[in-house]
């Protein structure tokens, strides 16, 4: 079946983009700056991996702090702001109406923000909480709860308001996560902040949570924008469309499940890591589905938007897969506790997330500015940058993670020289670092240009044929 | 999709899902896991670490410790983690029933601490040995100078102090936080028997169908060799 967005037809320049101007841009804005930042945290994070003497004569700037903010920036400074103001703007097109509680979003987004400044702050001061994917302070979680379900209000009454009754499956995507965030967030606050679960039942909803954040927040941002973005620019139908509510289900119902994976062979019921392989391997179908509905998406001919959506997508479907194969137990005996599994986040979240929202950024915000790029230099250079640097990266920490994988389960190899085998392959990661943090700084700096310039020419000529509004001015 | 209660209501029901099994039946499971009252010897395990060493575990949460290290043993035959001296049985639900952050780690770019006060008595290390690691770190761990003091000796040096070498009249002062971290390193020891331990040596091939120990009141070991039924 061929299925497109069901208001394609609509103008390419509306009220319905200028209305939701100011908040939508003060949350991609936002995301940049956090982009860079958690750039560069994560490129010296990184030099301290093999490097371990590099700025750790502070306490503010050792390495588990380093980690843990730079990893918070990128999750909830970039990929949340971002996220969100794709889904609202996502929701607010494909509704056909203009966004509302616009002033309510901006407000949510100013503090999400300002929380999450001193949320890092707090987790360079010694106030992590030492959960990986929630080191956020107890101080700001409750803040940011009220900031984001504030922003969420918007996107939920682009959906409740939406002209057609039909929904597409970008909507599904986009609207989930709206709802799933400040649940799953909330229920950890209170698990594991302020009433704690006793012992390791905390390292149970802690995998639970960022299996949510990961799987049923981040991604669906992501899956929402290609979905959206493939028959708009493309022309190209959604492949068997009549899967991807069965796929969008499937992930809904069994994602949340698979968190347990990481907790294979630990002090925890053996129930929970086994749901989590099954959930694991169940979610291929999911990946699956996704991968043909959007495979229109792997041959760009020349879309800017569809070039970063075609790299998100491979790396999506290969993260699914690589989790799935990585939570069966023979293989978890190797990759466990390993750059591997950093490897595998990397993948779907620097690769899989970050760039099917660079996609969609490139087709959204000069809609929402009313203005094109100002520089296809830039452009190219964020793309080859930061192509190179998940390359790099990613494949740095997955050799490094195959090495370290393999030391450890020899108990003759010591821990000094398992770091002098894999320093090489660490020391590739952190130029895919360098790589990435200039590719972010194109981009940022794209769009503070954007930002500035004047349009020659008024939004509506501009943007009249769907091809020319994402081709930069030469 | 056309009704927006329905769909919602998957989402809820989709959620609520997850978050019956993995939140809620985990507690009911054993969040009333209790410390083992081993009548044998007249203590209750694990013990609870105390004074300085509770607040050491601040320390090693707060200066992000577990971005490195593990605190779990896994079972003799997954991975080498037996062969390598870090315990010799896999650590159960049980071993953290005191702590009030449990920091699993997932990744070892160091050794796994879980029994690391057990190994450090076993090769002679002592406090005055862990301070001068922490203070010049070793391979890919980094020195901790910030959790050094260096002051001017006035008469008598201090018996907790480092010498400077090339400095006679300078010493280095551990702080608070050191003398913390190090005392909870030192406690770290999770060797003690329990009745699920004991079933997991026994049938070692199906050692990982049984974790925790069964929820509820604290467990008496007036029949130890009759272990608990775990929960599979």
């Amino acid at each position: 079946m061929t299925t497109a967005p069901t208001n394609a037809a609509q103008p390419e320049v509306s009220d319905i983009d200028t209305a939701a101007r100011c908040p939508l841009l003060l949350l991609i804005g936002s995301a940049l700056v956090w982009l860079v930042i958690g750039g560069v945290l994560a490129l010296m994070a990184s030099i301290q991996l093999h490097t371990p003497e590099f700025l750790a004569r502070c306490a503010w700037f050792t390495y588990g702090r380093m980690q843990a903010a730079q990893e918070t920036v990128f999750l909830y400074g970039w990929g949340v702001n971002a996220g969100l103001a794709v889904s609202l703007w996502l929701l607010a097109r494909l509704g056909g109406a203009p966004l509302r509680a616009t002033g309510l979003a901006a407000i949510g987004a100013i503090f999400w923000n300002l929380a999450l400044t001193v949320g890092v702050a707090g987790i360079f001061a010694g106030d992590l909480t030492g959960s990986a994917f929630f080191q956020l302070p107890a101080y700001v979680q409750p803040i940011m709860f009220v900031a984001y379900a504030a922003v969420a209000v918007a996107g939920v009454l682009a959906w409740t308001g939406r002209r057609n009754a039909f929904t597409f499956a970008t909507q599904w995507y986009a609207v989930a996560p709206l709802f799933v965030f400040p649940w799953v967030f909330s229920v950890a606050q209170v698990t594991l902040l302020f009433a704690p679960v006793h012992g390791t039942i905390q390292a149970v909803v802690a995998a639970w949570f960022g299996q949510n954040l990961g799987a049923l927040v981040l991604a669906p941002f992501a899956l929402a924008a290609v979905y959206y973005l493939l028959p708009k620019i493309s022309g190209r139908p959604v492949r068997y469309y009549d899967y991807a509510g069965h796929a969008f289900w499937v992930l809904l119902v069994i994602g949340g499940w698979a968190g347990g994976r990481h907790l294979i062979g630990g002090p925890v019921p053996v129930w929970v890591a086994t749901t989590g392989i099954i959930a694991s391997v169940l979610l291929l179908f999911h990946y699956t589905v996704v991968g043909v509905n959007l495979s229109g998406a792997l041959c760009p001919r020349g879309s800017l938007a569809l070039r970063f959506a075609a790299i998100g997508l491979k790396a999506y479907v290969l993260g699914g897969v690589l989790n799935a194969v990585t939570s069966i137990r023979a293989v978890a005996k190797f990759s466990q506790f390993t750059f591997f599994s950093v490897a595998q986040t990397q993948l779907l979240v620097g690769g899989a997330f970050t760039f099917m929202i660079f996609g969609a950024l490139y087709f959204l915000v000069p809609r929402l500015a009313g203005k094109p790029w100002p520089s296809a230099a830039l452009i190219s250079i964020h793309f080859a940058a930061v192509l190179s640097g998940l390359v790099l990266k990613v494949g740095g920490l997955f050799v490094a993670g195959w090495i370290q994988g393999g030391d450890l389960n020899r108990a003759a190899v010591s821990f000094p020289s398992i770091a002098g085998h894999v320093r090489m392959w660490l020391v590739a990661a952190t130029a895919g670092e360098a790589l990435t943090l200039l590719g972010s700084l194109a981009l940022a700096l794209n769009f503070a240009r954007l930002l500035v310039v004047r349009a020659d020419k008024p939004a509506a000529e501009l943007f009249r044929p769907p091809a020319a509004m994402e081709v930069p001015v030469p | 999709m056309k009704s927006s209660p329905l769909f919602f209501l998957g989402l809820f029901a989709a959620l609520a899902l997850s978050l019956t099994a993995l939140v809620l039946a985990t507690n009911a499971q054993y969040g009333g896991l209790a410390p083992y009252a081993d009548i044998t010897v007249g203590a209750a395990f694990p013990q609870a670490p105390l004074g300085l060493a509770a607040r050491g575990q601040m320390v090693y949460q707060d200066l992000g410790c577990a971005a490195c290290h593990t605190q779990q043993v896994r079972r003799a035959d997954f991975g080498s983690d037996k062969a390598r001296g870090w315990g010799d049985r896999q650590s159960v639900a049980r071993d953290y029933v005191h702590e009030d952050r449990v920091l699993l780690g997932d990744i070892r770019i160091g050794p796994d601490l879980t029994n690391f006060g057990a190994r450090a008595a076993t090769h002679g290390l002592d406090a005055a040995h862990l301070l001068a690691f922490l203070h010049n770190g070793q391979g890919a761990m980094p020195a901790y100078p910030f959790l050094f003091m260096k002051q001017l000796v006035s008469g008598q040096r201090s018996p907790e102090a480092l010498m400077i070498p090339g400095s006679p009249d300078f010493e280095l002062m551990p702080t608070h936080r050191a003398k913390a971290l190090v005392a909870y390193l030192l406690s770290l020891n999770a060797d003690h028997e329990y009745p699920e331990t004991r079933q997991q040596a026994a049938k070692p091939e199906a050692a990982n169908e049984k974790k925790p120990a069964a929820p509820g009141k604290p467990a008496e070991s007036a029949q130890p060799a009759a272990p608990e039924k775990g929960p599979k």
